[in-house]
């Protein structure tokens, strides 16, 4: 039959072309993803060197070539390529209609013609591509990889970053050799030249002895104690284990050294003033470093703090007297002895603690802010007690307490408290409205009277209103219905 | 254009003798019928399917006219009725009357009623009352009718046309869906253009001089008929009405977003056929043997919009049916892969 094999011919054509518009498609999808691919190889073509420009190029034609492959051979049944040529060339589903039904076994008789007339139709097309090129959307970024490859192949390796793992089997002599120079610390750096002098022979040994557990502070090491380990701070400088232990360490030290950098938690005002200066002055005099030099700002300043703590206490006896001591130490300040400075102040501070000591006997042992508020007040009160120094207090005589009737107040309630009377809120004051419940019974008044309280008591002027109303009613001409609705209101005034 | 092969020669033939026909019938009609090229047109596919038309539109567009001329067109019987509110099933249908014979005995015989004709013209059919309205279903669908238990086939061919008026609906009766359904089409009938204006004026103000011919017999008519159903459809066409269809239901998952919004119930399977049969007719009276995509556009509209029920939020947004199906179809076709990238699946 003459008509389908024109008709078959037709579908193959379409088809060569739809195989081929894939293959172009899939082809640049390929292409795109391959210039990514192909990225790789030349950043670490420091590694690889020529290898990574030929994995390049394969990778670039290999994903071109692979796309290009797998729409070539995509699926493509026959009455796709029909319907697909019945749009392209115009035909209004002929071909495909014919093509199906002309093998089908209940084919009507107007099918041959369906069949002829295709065919007559398809004979009379030119030949013509008919499936428009589709260009996927990764064709528009092609250059991007491209060119980000062209300038990796153009450009010089990237030197790549060289992570490599602390070696365990290293040598202890090539360890000593490398020492870090970072290692500023030198309570470490004396134990590790320490270290260095040991006997190579003796490393066994301390290597196979038995530790114990520490008991308490300086007990007996026990066997499986790493404690006792990190005690021994030479079997730690000689390990290459304990190398990064170590270091980590002083980095912590140099770091609690460093007082200024750490947040002034100090500064507290609950804390006491004297036992902040005597934090501050430790700190001064260098902390757990022995060596590291006193600042003389620093130094400054704890002095002038010192004086204005004496200033302050200045009537509290000879002992509690330091300001002699600080102003020497200032002095010696300024002619730049720092040495005499730090003595005056050590000599201060002496003063300073044992008034301190002295405050703590006894009852005074209470301590805090209640105490010294309390003998403050007794002092201001001048009862005649006197005060050992601050927070110190004497016995209650008998029958005298704390609690209210019980203190030394002749008033049965004891003394009002200051807030009472201070607070003006807490005080009713005549004269002046105040939020909340009134006494009297609202009026409902508007406007401006509506906000002072009624000076006029309601219940005296409603009789007289009413009488009003009653005179005005019977004067007016007042319709009977409305005279009851004006007597019922003010019925309800009164009832409320 | 080469001639096809020999053995194709009578089915050729048919076809063309289809075409021939067709486009006399409408000449015919187009003498009295100025303008209304579609609605003329969606009328006789109507015919030559084999189903009923519903027309709808405004007083005065020649609604009436049209299928009085189709009737005098063709050698069919022509009956037709003015549906109003106090019309009875029995007016349509027809009744039992007792009559006497010669020997004066009485018995009943039955009076056959205006549907026993080829072509009946319903005029606004919405202003009888359902159960009128009711009587013409079997007859529509059966071609027949039942009186007393005794069935009465009507004449074949058997063509309704109905028209309906959708203002002054006061008064009125909408046809149940179940009546509705029964319609293979329902036309819209617009108002004429300036041109078709002044051809009404000019035609229907002066002596009126032109004749009807009648061109196609019954038996032609159902030839024709049989001719229409022997066309063959692709597979990938059939599909595609297959999902117009059911992308006019909601619960299908395939629906398009707008049928999920503003559609209760959609088309029935008689929407399917219709929209087969009617283009299976549109193709043939093109000359062609096969179905194609673009008949189902153009028939989607008129075999479908009547079968489509607008829920509450469609109703109150004034949703017009015909751009409803209009994106139904879109999504079909894009679902049934005649979309552009069919050649990269």
């Amino acid at each position: 039959m003459p008509g389908p094999t024109v008709i078959e011919r037709l579908v193959a054509d379409v088809g060569r072309q739809i195989r081929l518009r894939r293959a172009e498609f899939y082809g640049l999808r390929g292409l795109f993803w391959g210039a990514v691919a192909a990225v790789v190889p030349l950043v670490v073509k420091e590694s690889f060197g020529v290898w990574s420009y030929v994995a390049a190029a394969l990778l670039l034609i290999g994903g071109a070539t692979a796309g290009a492959l797998r729409g070539f051979l995509m699926r493509l049944p026959q009455a796709e390529a029909a319907r697909l040529a019945d749009r392209g060339y115009g035909l209004a589903e002929r071909v495909s209609t014919a093509l199906e039904w002309s093998s089908r076994p209940d084919r009507t008789p107007i099918v041959d013609a369906l069949v002829a007339d295709a065919s007559t139709r398809v004979e009379q097309l030119g030949a013509r591509r008919i499936i428009v090129r589709r260009v996927p959307r990764e064709a528009r970024l092609v250059p991007v990889p491209l060119v980000i490859g062209l300038a990796l192949a153009a450009a010089p390796p990237i030197p790549l970053p060289e992570g490599r793992l602390p070696s365990f089997s290293v040598s202890r002599e090539d360890d000593e050799e490398k020492a870090p120079p970072d290692r500023s610390g030198e309570m470490q750096e004396a134990e590790r030249k320490q270290a260095t002098r040991r006997d190579p022979v003796q490393r066994a040994d301390v290597q196979e002895r038995n530790l114990s557990p520490r008991l308490g502070g300086g007990g007996q090491s026990q066997p499986g104690d790493l404690a006792a380990v990190f005690k021994d701070t030479s079997l730690g400088g000689r390990a290459p284990d304990f190398n990064s232990f170590l270091k980590k360490g002083d980095d912590r030290l140099r770091m609690l050294e460093q007082l200024d950098r750490i947040p002034d938690l100090q500064s507290d005002f609950t804390q006491n003033q004297t036992r902040m200066v005597f934090q501050k002055a430790k700190a001064l005099r260098g902390g757990l470093d022995p060596n590291k030099k006193v600042s003389p700002e620093k130094l400054r300043e704890l002095l002038s703090e010192m004086e204005r703590l004496g200033r302050k206490n200045g009537g509290q006896g000879q002992a509690g007297n330091w300001s002699g001591d600080v102003y020497e130490g200032m002095e010696a300040l300024e002619g730049g002895q720092s040495d005499k400075a730090m003595e005056a102040m050590e000599r201060a501070l002496n003063k300073m603690r044992s008034m301190e000591e002295r405050g703590r006997d006894g009852k005074s042992l209470k301590g805090g802010r209640e105490s010294e508020r309390r003998g403050g007040r007794r002092g201001d009160k001048g009862s005649g007690q006197q005060a050992g120094g601050p927070g110190d207090e004497g016995d209650f005589p008998e029958g005298e307490g704390l609690l209210p009737g019980r203190g030394k107040s002749t008033s049965p309630k004891g003394d009002a408290t200051s807030r009472l009377s201070g607070n003006p809120f807490d005080v009713g004051v005549e004269g002046e409205a105040r939020p909340g419940r009134k006494q009297g019974i609202d009026t409902n008044m508007l406007g401006r009277g509506a906000q002072m309280p009624s000076r006029m008591q309601y219940m005296g002027v409603l009789g007289q209103y009413r009488k009003m109303m009653e005179e005005s009613i019977a004067r007016e001409q007042v319709p009977r219905d409305f005279q009851g609705q004006v007597k019922e209101y003010f019925q309800s005034l009164d009832e409320k | 254009m080469a001639q096809p092969p020999v053995s194709s020669q009578p089915q050729e033939q048919r076809v063309t003798e289809f075409v021939s026909s067709y486009q006399a019938l409408r000449a015919e009609v187009g003498k009295i019928i100025v303008g209304h090229a579609d609605v003329v047109g969606q009328v006789l596919v109507g015919l030559f399917a084999g189903g009923h038309v519903l027309l709808e539109g405004v007083p005065g567009l020649g609604k009436t006219l049209l299928i009085k001329t189709l009737a005098e067109s063709l050698e069919l019987t022509f009956s037709r009725i003015q549906f109003t509110p106090d019309l009875m099933p029995g007016d349509i249908i027809g009744t039992n009357i007792i009559v006497e014979d010669a020997q004066a005995r009485k018995h009943f015989q039955f009076q056959r009623g205006p549907i026993f004709g080829h072509i009946l013209l319903a005029d606004e059919v919405n202003r009888a009352t359902p159960k009128t309205q009711s009587a013409l279903l079997e007859g529509m669908q059966e071609g027949a009718v039942t009186v007393s238990g005794a069935a009465h086939p009507l004449p074949s061919p058997f063509f309704v046309l109905a028209t309906q008026n959708p203002i002054e609906m006061e008064g009125t009766y909408p046809l149940p869906e179940a009546q509705l359904d029964r319609f293979l089409f329902k036309l819209r009938v617009r108002y004429p253009g300036l041109e078709e204006l002044t051809e009404i004026i000019d035609r229907t103000t002066h002596v009126r001089q032109v004749e009807v011919r009648r061109v196609l017999t019954g038996a032609q008519v159902l030839a024709m008929r049989e001719l229409v159903r022997e066309i063959p459809i692709a597979s990938h066409v059939r599909d595609l009405a297959s999902f117009i269809v059911l992308g006019t239901h909601p619960q299908w998952e395939g629906a398009p977003e707008a049928t999920r919004r503003f559609i209760r119930y959609g088309a029935s399977p008689r929407g399917a056929q219709a929209l087969v049969l009617g283009s299976k007719v549109r193709a043939i009276s093109e000359g062609r043997f096969n179905v194609s995509v673009d008949d189902l556009r153009a028939t989607a509209l008129p075999a479908l919009r009547h079968r489509l029920i607008l829920n509450f939020e469609g109703e109150a947004e004034g949703i017009d049916v015909d751009d409803l199906i209009g994106q139904i179809v879109e999504n079909a076709e894009s679902r049934s892969g005649s979309g552009k990238e069919v050649f990269l699946r």
